[in-house]
């Protein structure tokens, strides 16, 4: 029953079916192309003299041709950075996939980097010998590159002239401190005026905060004092201590370069030191302690082996030196141009030693 | 009723009044109304936030309102009072415009940005070629053994995909003597452009699918014929694609998987018997009215809301600043994520819910299996998160956050709820028709093939559907297995890292916690999440209304 349609049909549906083909088969010759992939076995030998070519020039030469994949995992403190960096290299390399994984210093040393799954940690320390050891296990070799410097900045009133000097990293522990929690400058120090304290700062999801407890509080000490206004924005700490002669508050390096008028920055004294303004230099220098802290990539030599990643390693180096990435958009101390050249020479050794 | 009682005491029953019951009735109105309000007031609040409704000129709406809302509300009453049935057609059929041009675009990104054309087509007749073998060989010779027959299928498989001697040759060390049919393809030096490739591939699914259905409504010559105007209409929207400003592989796209489906699908609502054509002018009315809503706000320089949410939002990748920010990597690995989840759990999950329900006997084991599946699907999603890091990333060896092993993880996580659903599929096919299948002489490997499983399928689709939307909104499973925070390209690769659009919502909320992200781009991921899981629900809830329309 059903076959008997299909007879009625028969002519006219092979007429149709050699029109669609005669169409199709016109269409192939009149719509062709060369097969890449075919053409792929010449590409390799361009890229690779190509590739010596920046080697030599500094890499300066965005030729597009890059491809494969980089995986970065670590600090999330660095991450800002690093996500930074790898948006402008892909802007200029399309073809290369980066994937970034926010999963702290240490995780990303232990579950990551070291078992070999990724190609840089960040980490906002340095390596640990246990890391270390579990990376050569693993045949992992990695490379300390410093990327940037944290800084944090305590910022008072203009008008605030009581201070002096500068405060000691002491008087600053008593102030923030959940278990002093002083109500009036008088009660840390009794030659400045009896007015309460208006306290400003990052709230507790800031990575500023944690290093704000690790630096001068102390990991296992008494804890952040809650009584202060917390905020996300660094602008409504500016603002807030702007605002009045008896307010303090506390933010990263770059957001005080930005308003240096508005506010001033306090000195502070560590230990038996003289008192240090916080500053590019200060922080660069390593003087302005404690509150200044390198950060740092660690890629492995393995990975650096293939040109791509070590195309960004390079690219990440010199744009370390940005005022404009760095400082700017992501908030830290840029490196100086010494210590960018120390970090491209590793670079350079490390892919040089394993070619 | 107590009143009648001979006594007549109706002490026991106290006072008669009407109050309690109105209060207890709205109480309860309030506690189902609770979460679904304040779920809604959420909703409303981030959709503020992402499109910004508030920023359009009121000329821009005046301009919609009277080129969309007002002819849409005439003609829906108008067509509502002649025939409702007509109404709910031109709804579904502006509802299918709609969720399939969302659809094709997927497609789209997959055929731009992840499998090169020529691969498909390598792969789609390395695919074609042996299943047409395979159809051949049983329909002329099934007095063939069916040992020998799976024999000659699976070696014309393995001939196709991998050639001769193939994985099992490279896994001792044998050279390759006969390339693969997939390898062969790949290896011609000229071959079609892109958009021609495309239209084979993609238009020729439709095209076999549009068949099937025009087949299923007339009769089979009919089809035949759709689908080669099918295939015929994708091809010409690849040549006249670039004339009008469209490129050529997103046009034969969005023809195959958006317009063509549509039309089959007006067609059969508005020209068959059964009909309702006046459901078309309501549809028509809807789509001419958003087309010239938009070229009167384009001439006429209104501007429109400026939404977050917008193709810039849609195309890009992941920016530090909060105005350029995208979610195209996102989306593309959720969608590939998607695909992995239904090709691993689709399979598993309703061979699972087969054997338990027509195969398993009633005993212990079949019990506990039973109580341990209902188990598993409450088991937080963190759990599986652990077992996917736990089996795949350190025992397996596999890198973490990858397509494959994200895949997999989200697979194992919506399997129980796969089988649960199709179980209930399954179980809802009238036992009368089992019994007249068996009664025919028909054994039970038939049955099922024939009669249970046929019946059971849209049942079985719908639960799926609503699984996926369950794991496409899974974060913590990809948090535990290592996917990462940001990526900038879409993966091209199962062993590729992969984001998801949940993942990259939660890594701006939280990695880049400021006033911009989250006024911006959050809500605006949030609002991509939301249609697309909608997009699939919708789907869902299509194929459940005709399932129990045909019961």
């Amino acid at each position: 029953m059903t076959r008997e349609p299909e007879r009625n049909s028969r002519f006219s549906r092979r007429e149709f079916l050699a029109a669609t083909g005669g169409l199709g088969v016109a269409g192939l010759a009149g719509c062709t192309q060369d097969n890449p992939s075919d053409g792929a076995t010449a590409d390799p030998t361009e890229t690779g003299s190509d590739g010596s070519d920046s080697d030599g020039s500094g890499g300066d030469g965005g030729s597009g041709e890059l491809s494969g994949e980089i995986s970065i995992a670590g600090s999330s403190t660095v991450f800002p950075l690093a996500s930074a960096m790898a948006e402008r290299f892909e802007e200029r390399h399309s073809g290369v996939s980066t994937s970034l994984q926010s999963t702290g210093s240490g995780g990303g040393f232990a579950n990551y980097f070291c078992t070999g799954q990724t190609d840089f940690n960040n980490a906002s320390r340095p390596i640990q010998p246990e890391e270390e050891e579990q990376c050569a296990g693993n045949d992992v070799e990695p490379v300390e590159l410093k990327v940037a410097t944290d800084a944090l900045t305590v910022i008072v009133n203009n008008d605030n002239e009581f201070l002096g000097e500068g405060l000691t990293v002491e008087q600053l522990r008593e102030i923030w401190s959940a278990e002093s929690q002083p109500e009036t400058w008088a009660d840390v120090d009794a030659e400045w005026p009896d007015e309460p304290f208006e306290l400003y700062g990052p709230s507790d999801a800031s990575g500023t905060y944690d290093y704000f407890i690790e630096s001068v509080l102390g990991e296992e000490g008494p804890g952040h004092r809650q009584d202060y206004s917390p905020t996300e924005q660094d602008r409504t700490i500016i603002q807030g201590v702007s605002g009045s002669e008896f307010a303090m508050g506390y933010l990263g390096f770059a957001y005080y370069s930005q308003n240096q008028d508005t506010v001033q920055a306090v000195p502070i004294k560590d230990g038996e030191g003289d008192y240090v303004e916080p500053s590019l230099d200060t922080a660069l220098s390593g003087d302005y302690t404690p509150l200044s802290r390198p950060l740092f990539t660690y890629p492995k030599v393995s990975a650096l082996e293939e040109e791509h990643i070590a195309e960004f390693a390079r690219f990440w180096i010199e744009n370390s030196t940005s005022r404009e990435i760095v400082a700017d958009e992501v908030g830290y101390v840029p490196l100086s141009e010494d210590e960018r050249d120390e970090m491209l020479g590793k670079i350079d050794s490390a892919v040089g030693d394993s070619d | 009723m107590a009143a009648e009682t001979d006594t007549g005491a109706i002490e026991d029953f106290g006072q008669v009044s009407r109050t309690v019951g109105t209060v207890f009735r709205y109480l309860l109105l309030a506690a189902t109304m609770f979460g679904i309000v304040m779920l809604a007031v959420l909703l409303l609040y981030v959709a503020n936030d992402a499109i910004r409704p508030l920023t359009a000129d009121p000329g821009w709406y005046l301009a919609f309102f009277l080129a969309l809302v007002a002819p849409t509300g005439i003609a829906g009453w108008a067509v509502r009072r002649r025939d409702p049935a007509a109404l709910t057609f031109g709804t579904f059929l502006v509802g299918m415009l709609v969720v399939s041009l969302m659809f094709s675009g997927g497609v789209a990104l997959l055929v731009i940005d992840v499998v090169p054309p020529l691969v498909a087509l390598a792969f789609a007749i390395g695919l074609a070629v042996p299943i047409g073998a395979t159809v051949g060989l049983t329909r002329y010779a099934h007095r063939i053994s069916f040992t020998l027959r799976l024999a000659a299928t699976t070696a014309v498989f393995y001939l196709s995909l991998f050639g001769l001697p193939g994985p099992i040759g490279d896994a001792v060390g044998a050279p390759p003597i006969v390339p693969s049919l997939v390898a062969l393809v790949q290896s011609v030096p000229v071959i079609p452009v892109d958009w021609m490739m495309v239209a084979a591939v993609v238009g020729g699914g439709s095209a076999a699918a549009i068949g099937t259905y025009v087949a299923s409504v007339g009769d089979g010559s009919a089809g035949l014929y759709a689908a080669g105007v099918a295939l015929a209409a994708s091809a010409a929207a690849g040549a006249a694609g670039p004339l009008v400003g469209v490129d050529s592989v997103p046009a034969v796209v969005i023809t195959a998987v958006a317009l063509v489906p549509t039309t089959a699908y007006a067609w059969r609502g508005g020209f068959t018997e059964e009909g309702s054509p006046l459901g078309l002018v309501f549809a028509a009315t809807v789509v001419v009215g958003a087309l010239v809503g938009a070229a009167a706000v384009d001439v006429l320089g209104f501007a429109g809301p400026q939404s977050w949410v917008d193709w810039g939002f849609l195309t890009s990748a992941h920016s530090g600043t909060a105005e350029n920010a995208g979610l195209y990597p996102a989306i593309g690995g959720s969608i590939l994520l998607m695909t992995t989840v239904a090709a691993l759990s689709f399979p598993v999950g309703v061979g699972a819910a087969v054997y338990l329900e027509e195969y398993a006997g009633d005993n212990a084991l079949t019990r506990f299996v039973d109580v341990n599946i209902s188990n598993l699907a409450g088991v937080p999603s963190v759990v599986y998160g652990l077992l996917g890091l736990g089996v795949f990333v350190t025992y397996l060896g596999r890198s973490a956050g990858t397509v494959l092993v994200g895949g997999a993880t989200l697979a194992l996580l919506i399997l129980p709820i796969v089988i649960i659903s199709a179980r209930e599929a399954i179980r809802s096919v009238p036992s009368d028709m089992r019994q007249a299948s068996y009664g025919m002489g028909a054994t039970r490997w038939q049955t099922v093939k024939n009669v249970v499983l046929p019946e059971a399928f849209p049942g079985i689709l719908t639960g799926t559907i609503l699984a996926l939307g369950r794991a496409i909104g899974e974060t913590a499973p990809l948090i535990m297995i290592g996917a990462p925070n940001v990526v900038f390209n879409l993966p091209t690769a199962l062993g590729s890292k992969v984001s998801a659009m949940p993942l990259q919502v939660y890594a701006w909320s939280s990695l880049f916690a400021s006033e911009d992200f989250y006024t911006k781009a959050v809500p605006a991921g949030v609002v991509v999440l939301l249609a697309v899981l909608l997009a699939m629900n919708s789907v869902a809830i299509v194929l459940r209304n005709k399932f129990e329309r045909t019961q």
